[in-house]
């Protein structure tokens, strides 16, 4: 080993200050003596950094740092404005969501008092499943409520704000306080009252705020109700339960998993003082699909999620608990990464064509896969000077661009209203699964669902429908267009309807009613033979109009649900990239770790480029894990040193320093045990005992 | 007012403890000398504060009570004795001149109760009750306070101090002698029935009012040799088990139903016997207070009494990788370490021998484990100090290398919602706390949907440290560093304490394994008897 390497090894050891066994100890600043007191923070209102921050541009300029700042500029107002629309959209849909459990609390709140429910604590058992978030909101929505009736309050208690009893008492009777005073008030509340200065846990001064403000309910909320220690939760609840008579408790309890569980951990003594209903929030999945339905499907949307990203979302939605704030935070995430990395979507902010820098912004679009499949399209339509145009044209691209954008936006829209249509076809359609517009969505967008078994399945239900469920199917569907077919159907069959309006309800051929089975025997053999039976005219004429409107879907679908990516200037108004929401919210730190050990060349710029697995030129860190990884269960220490030296004698021959890699191994083994992946085996005592395996 | 008087006026209200209500009247009454400190002692709800307070409100004695379980530090019960004292004079107004309303320790308390006694008005003067409620239940309390305010009598002549306590007291507890007590025994059969009596009978429409006084007081003795006696319940749970079992007993006769045996009236031999699957089945539930009462039996409870008591609960629902966690970390806790190679080791799965010795096993777990339930449960009925020699006892089995399995098991919590734990088979074993390495290489052994290439999927190991936080913010699994059984194996209810290398599920298995149902995984197969 040549001496460098191996004060690159040191140097590389050099920089963990944080582990370190033996370091010279320097006071971080000379100038205090050792009694003096530490100077005061200044407390200083940060707002002129704020406005530093707002000024200067959010988004970096794109295309080698050759857009115009106008342009930066307006994909920035275009994201703002776009995402600031959606989310009114998604805040509007989490409160409608809430609005049902919100009345059937509040009315709880209201109506019961400790003489309704025999002497114990008014309790309110919310579930919320998977859905943690709901109950914060539905909190401060009861909280504003009765704030505004001035019937009392809403105080939320996290298991974190209660350590133990006296810091929880103390924490309930100051929200309480605060919540109506404000912060000054609770100290003036705390100042002004006659008599000795009372404790801060004292229920007595909750008792007096009660009386001087008429509190007729006082809602403790406790949104976490399975993290608080169960002899807490007794203690607090008993302690309520004797001022019961004074003050007017009301308890909400959040419970994520099932009230039988809960109520399994408490002590009997503890359950026995609460009495109460039990409410249960909308399940987060239904909320998001709401939420996805309002952002793809709204007719003057402008950018939609791909198909990758909504699988994506999805499972997250179902496999792990994830609120709908978290849901709508990655669907930001989305939008922002779109404007902020992409040149093109400017083009959503329909800027005028003389801002756009036309050299650099129109290579960036020839440079797309859909440009490329759009000329190869041209040249094979026979336009070959269109094409040419395209190329050559800056102007002649720009205005097509446009156009295509323009177009492709419509094109998506008409998609999502398919989409929408068969949703409502398949509400009537499907019996017992019902299909979300999220897996339909998925689908549309892979331009799979026009030939999917989903549609064909759902238009032989329609082909066998009576025209009772037909009218009202029909009358569902959301209006396309006045002069669709659809509606000229429509009337037909209303006039088809009139005319026999004697005879109703009309059965198409391909109801199961309208075909007879002959049985006939031959040569002792039962033969079946399905056959139609004979139909009234009626009949026929309804089946010729149900005929027509399956055909008029056919061909509606055939043309609306057309592969997005196809489309010229996709990617402007099409987001469907995976990899920077999966990177940011699915964080792989075990992973990163186990890499940069196993091969630290990924990360660090190695000027030898070795084959073998290890080397003397990697940090000692990485030589030692990967030589446990080598080993069993228990490890011998000495056999790991001994591979270790090994690695460093095999590069350099005998005139390694055998103290400096001593000294190199006992920091890479602290390293390792600073991970957390060894520790000292209590069975053997010079061994190791191996605490994490790779790849799990 | 003499002692009797007292007595009649309040046991008209409070009957049945008119012995109690007279010691009282006479140790407190104002003309009379009292002992310095006096114990009310009895279980709970047996009307020990109710009669104290009223025997002191009919002698019109001054006093003040301070109900112990209120306050939450000793500090905070002394300064509350001070200041109810202070009212007790209207001299709430001059609370500076006596220690600003400040009082810490026991020794000021003396000195401050001993000049607000001296500083009252003259027509006040005399004796003064101080009733401390269940001051054995006082949290934070120093071990030497309560013998410290039996003193506060001896020191101030003309106080009289009630300690009530809700235990019964160790002799010499006051570390002081001849302190007079007062017992208050449990209600007896006789009694309760009496009282309940006393009150009105439940009206219902429909009932002619001669039959209820007829059949009423013989179903009151029946649900308390039935249900209150044997469990020793109060007159609370009495009663509101009478109003709960009350309309549904005498059903028959509201419905218009003949009574068999040709008889043209029924009878309350006849409606016990028609009712008896109501005490079997909807007795026992109704012991139980829950905190959403069930209504749905109360309605339609007459037509089907063999329903069953309770509907299965209904399950959470967790996100589908959450509960695969929860299972794997169940079956990491419930089966024994040696065995991991046999039961989850991918290489010899699907042989038949290997599903053979899986089975094997199983079974010998089963039986090793029921074997174990038998000697806890026969070392628990001998009563001996079975708990002190530690869950784990001698099976017969020692030989196996199996049991040096369970011979680690430091048994924490097992099945916290089930009942006595022994149930079901999946509840045998109780939960031993195992690494969370073992829980991520369990994980991939029992997932129902595999990576379909094991070798480019990336870890999920930092995906399941974000789930496992949840989860234990549920207290589904805990950290289950140090040593400790019980409920709140999670130690204080704070969820960012550093967690132990070694975590514990801390559910019961039923419930997960119909969890584990709904996303594929059956649990039987890797438990001990789970097949069988």
């Amino acid at each position: 080993m040549d001496p460098d390497g191996l004060e690159d090894a040191m140097d590389l050891s050099k920089d963990r200050s944080q582990n370190q066994g033996v370091y010279i100890y320097q006071p971080a600043k000379s100038g205090k003596a050792a009694g003096e007191r530490p100077s005061k923070r200044r407390k200083v209102s940060s707002t002129n950094m704020k406005k530093d921050l707002s000024e200067s541009p959010a988004f970096m300029p794109l295309l080698n740092g050759d857009e115009t700042p106008e342009c930066v500029q307006l994909r920035f107002d275009t994201y703002k404005q776009l995402w600031s629309d959606q989310e009114n959209k998604i805040q509007n849909i989490l409160e409608d969501v809430d609005a049902g459990v919100l009345t059937d609390v509040l009315s709880f709140v209201r109506e019961t008092s400790p003489q309704t429910s025999d002497g114990c604590i008014p309790t309110g058992l919310v579930t919320v499943g998977s859905n943690v978030s709901s109950l914060s909101r539905l909190l401060s929505r009861l909280n504003d409520q009765l704030k505004s009736t001035n019937e009392g309050g809403v105080v939320v208690l996290e298991s974190g704000d209660a350590p133990n009893l006296k810091t929880s008492l103390k924490n309930i009777i100051r929200a309480a306080v605060t919540n109506t005073e404000g912060n000054d008030g609770y100290q003036r509340f705390l100042t002004d009252r006659s008599g000795p200065r009372v404790l801060g846990y004292d229920l007595d001064l909750l008792y007096d705020y009660v009386q001087r403000r008429g509190t007729k309910k006082l809602v403790l909320a406790l949104r976490d109700s399975e993290a608080f220690d169960p002899a807490l939760l007794t203690d607090l609840f008993s302690l309520f339960k004797s001022w019961l008579d004074r003050i007017p408790f009301t308890v909400i309890l959040g419970i994520s998993t099932s009230v039988e569980l809960f109520e399994g951990r408490l002590p009997r003594s503890c359950v026995s003082l609460l009495q109460g209903q039990h409410f249960e929030v909308q399940e987060a999945g239904n909320c998001v699909d709401r939420i996805y339905e309002a952002l793809q499907t709204r007719a003057d949307g402008q950018i939609w999620i791909g198909r990758n990203i909504t699988s994506t979302l999805f499972e997250k939605a179902s496999d792990y608990f994830q609120t709908p704030e978290a849901f709508s935070r990655i669907v930001k995430y989305a939008f922002m990464s779109h404007f902020f990395a992409n040149p093109l979507s400017v083009l959503l902010g329909n800027p005028d064509p003389s801002v756009l820098p036309q050299g650099r912004f129109c290579e960036a679009i020839r440079n797309l896969p859909s440009f490329q499949m759009f000329c190869e399209d041209l040249l094979e339509a026979g336009s070959a000077n269109e094409s040419r145009n395209m190329i050559q044209d800056d102007k002649y691209l720009l205005r097509a661009a446009f156009d295509h954008v323009e177009a492709g936006q419509q094109a998506m829209r008409h998609i999502f209203s398919a989409v929408l249509l068969i949703h409502t076809c398949l509400q009537h359609t499907q019996a017992t699964k019902k299909t979300t517009i999220s897996d339909l969505s998925v689908r549309a967008l892979a331009g799979e669902l026009g030939e999917s078994p989903l549609v064909e399945d759902m238009l032989a239900t329609v082909r066998t429908m009576d025209s009772g469920k037909l009218t009202e199917v029909l009358n569902t569907l959301p209006n396309l267009a006045d002069d669709s077919p659809l509606t000229v159907i429509q009337a037909d069959l209303q006039a088809l309807l009139e005319t026999y309006a004697d005879s109703l309800p009309l059965s198409s051929e391909y109801n199961i009613n309208s075909s007879v089975v002959k049985t006939t025997v031959v040569q002792q053999r039962v033969l079946l033979t399905k056959g139609k039976a004979n139909l009234p005219t009626q009949d026929i004429e309804y089946t010729k109009v149900v005929d027509r409107l399956v055909a008029a879907l056919q061909e509606y679908f055939t043309e609306t649900l057309i592969r997005p990516q196809d489309l010229f200037m996709h990617e402007a108004f099409l987001f469907d990239l995976r990899n920077p929401l999966k990177e940011t919210f699915t964080p792989r730190p075990r992973f990163a770790i186990e890499r940069a050990l196993t091969s630290p060349f990924d990360y660090l710029i190695s000027t030898v480029e070795t084959g073998a697995r290890i080397s003397a030129k990697q940090p000692a860190g990485a030589i030692l894990y990967q030589l446990y990884l080598e080993s069993g269960a228990l490890i011998n220490v000495h056999d790991l040193w001994q591979a270790f030296y090994g690695v460093y004698e095999s590069d350099q021959g005998k005139k390694v320093d055998e103290r400096e890699v001593m000294a190199l191994f006992y920091g890479a083994l602290s390293d390792l045990k600073m991970f957390g992946m060894v520790k000292n085996s209590r069975k053997k005592t010079d061994h190791l005992a191996k605490a994490a395996w790779m790849g799990l | 007012m003499q002692p009797t008087e007292v007595v009649r006026s309040l046991s008209a209200q409070w009957p049945c403890r008119d012995l109690q209500a007279r010691q009282l009247a006479s140790l407190l009454h104002p003309q009379l000398p009292s002992p310095p400190t006096l114990v009310v002692h009895g279980v709970s709800a047996t009307c020990k504060s109710t009669i104290v307070r009223g025997v002191l409100s009919t002698l019109e004695a001054p006093h003040a009570i301070v109900r112990s379980s209120e306050c939450i530090t000793g500090r905070h019960l002394l300064t509350k004795i001070l200041w109810n004292t202070l009212e007790a004079f209207d001299q709430q107004a001059e609370w500076e001149r006596f220690g600003k309303g400040r009082c810490e320790h026991v020794s000021t308390l003396v000195v401050l109760l001993e000049e607000c006694l001296a500083a009252r008005p003259a027509e006040k003067q005399g004796k003064f009750v101080l009733v401390l409620d269940e001051i054995d239940r006082q949290r934070e309390a120093s071990p030497t306070l309560l013998s410290a305010l039996a003193r506060l009598g001896e020191i101030i002549p003309s106080l009289c101090v009630v300690l009530i306590l809700s235990s019964t007291p160790r002799p010499l507890f006051l570390q002081n002698a001849a302190v007079p007590h007062i017992s208050f025994p449990p209600y007896t059969r006789k009694e309760s029935i009496d009282i309940l009596l006393a009150s009105p009978m439940p009206i219902i429409e429909g009932m002619p009012e001669e039959s209820t006084s007829r059949i009423y007081p013989h179903f009151v003795a029946t649900i308390y040799d039935t249900l209150i006696g044997p469990t020793a319940g109060s007159i609370l749970s009495f009663r509101s088990i009478c109003d709960r079992l009350w309309p549904r007993f005498i059903s028959p006769i509201l419905q218009g139903e003949t009574p068999p045996g040709g008889n043209t009236e029924w009878d309350f031999t006849r409606l016990l016997v028609k009712n008896r699957p109501l005490f079997r089945h909807q007795g026992e539930s109704a012991l139980v207070h829950r905190i959403v009462p069930d209504n749905s039996n109360a309605d339609h409870g007459p037509r089907k009494p063999f329903a069953p008591r309770v509907a299965p609960s209904a399950l959470p629902s967790l996100p589908y990788f959450s509960t695969l966690i929860l299972t794997s970390a169940y079956v990491a806790s419930h089966t024994p370490q040696r065995l991991d190679t046999i039961f989850f080791s991918k290489f010899s799965s699907s042989s038949l021998s290997a599903r053979n010795k899986r089975a094997h096993h199983r079974r010998r777990l089963k039986v090793l484990s029921q074997a174990q339930a038998a000697e806890e449960r026969q070392q628990a009925a001998n009563g001996d100090a079975a708990s002190k020699k530690g869950k784990r006892s001698k099976t017969r089995i020692t030989k196996s290398t199996l049991s040096s399995a369970f011979a680690t098991s430091s048994a924490t919590t097992s099945a916290i919602g089930g009942a006595a734990g022994i149930t079901g088979p999946s509840t045998i074993l109780t939960a031993r706390p195992f690494p969370l390495e073992r829980l991520l290489a369990i994980y991939h052994a029992i997932d129902p949907n595999p990576p379909a290439n094991p070798i480019r999927t990336g870890a999920v190991a930092d995906q399941i440290y974000a789930e496992l936080a949840t989860l234990r913010r549920l207290r589904l699994v805990v950290p289950a560093s140090g040593h400790h059984g019980g409920l709140g194996s999670g130690g204080t209810g704070n969820t960012s304490a550093d967690a132990g290398e070694k975590w514990c599920v801390n559910v019961s298995g039923d419930w997960i394994g119909e969890l584990a149902k709904g996303i594929g995984v059956e649990v039987g197969e890797w438990l001990a008897g789970g097949l069988d």
